[in-house]
């Protein structure tokens, strides 16, 4: 087996380069999510139980995709693609279901209207994830 | 809440925000001069954070734990941001001031959103 260069080992490391401002942007995104989800669940958990177990959801999948993308953990790429997969699908069915249907979820989630109270940002995340892992992905 | 303080902390956080993008687009490293200017805006937030707290001790109103929540949120974005961002030099590096400062705008904004509906 030929040596690692160093320089093809970095382009295929997700935490690296564009990857650094990638991991803190979903940093970010994990932060707010389990912010808001412990002060929903710990304040007024029977309002809305279904959108708060949502927000809930969306923080524990915002948090893996940061540790998968800043390659924490033991098989860090499978768990990046399977939260930022997940994080698709659910910004997509959240928001398609909370334009459809407001009254579904009383109180907001990230997801809630595709991300618009997060200037659509939860929506966008997802693509830049999965374009990254793809540019990322070992070749051999 | 102190707004004269907070007007100056979003204008500082995006102007750095700008600056921080000038470094990266020229391709250079974070210097002493914009680690200096990002460690003022942090001396800035402590203050924020130290009034606002004396003022909810203090008994005038009660935003309560989302606004304790955000004061101490926006303390530390900048220093782990810093962190993250001096591991590694690549334009991406740098990158992470760019988020780390709009973050920071971003909650001071919604601090004194929820300070104005309390």
């Amino acid at each position: 087996m030929p040596r690692p260069d160093p320089a093809v080992a970095s382009r295929r490391s997700t935490s690296t380069g564009l990857g650094r401002a990638l991991v803190a942007t979903y940093a970010v995104f994990a932060l707010a999510a389990t912010a808001r989800s412990a002060v929903q669940l710990l304040t007024k958990a029977s309002d809305a139980p279904l959108a708060y177990a949502l927000s809930a959801v969306a923080a524990v999948v915002y948090v893996l995709a940061t540790l998968g993308l800043a390659e924490v953990g033991p098989r860090p790429r499978t768990m990046a693609w399977a939260a930022v997969g997940f994080e698709l699908v659910g910004v997509l069915t959240v928001g398609t279901l909370t334009v459809l249907d407001p009254e579904l979820f009383p109180d907001a989630t990230v997801w809630s209207a595709y991300g618009q109270g997060y200037g659509y940002l939860p929506l966008v995340l997802p693509f830049l994830g999965i374009a990254w892992l793809l540019r990322t992905r070992p070749r051999d | 809440m102190i707004d004269p303080l907070q007007t100056v902390l979003i204008v500082a956080a995006l102007v750095l925000a700008l600056v921080t993008g000038g470094y990266v687009a020229l391709d250079r490293s974070p210097d002493r001069v914009l680690i200096a200017l990002i460690g003022l805006l942090e001396i800035g937030l402590v203050v924020q954070a130290v009034v606002g707290i004396a003022q909810l001790v203090g008994g005038s109103g009660d935003p309560g734990i989302t606004f304790v929540g955000y004061l101490l949120a926006a303390l530390v974005v900048l220093p782990l941001g810093l962190l993250w961002s001096l591991g590694e030099r690549s334009r991406g590096a740098t990158a992470v001031l760019i988020v780390a400062l709009l973050t920071v705008a971003f909650l001071v904004v919604r601090l004194e959103q929820i300070h104005a509906a309390a």
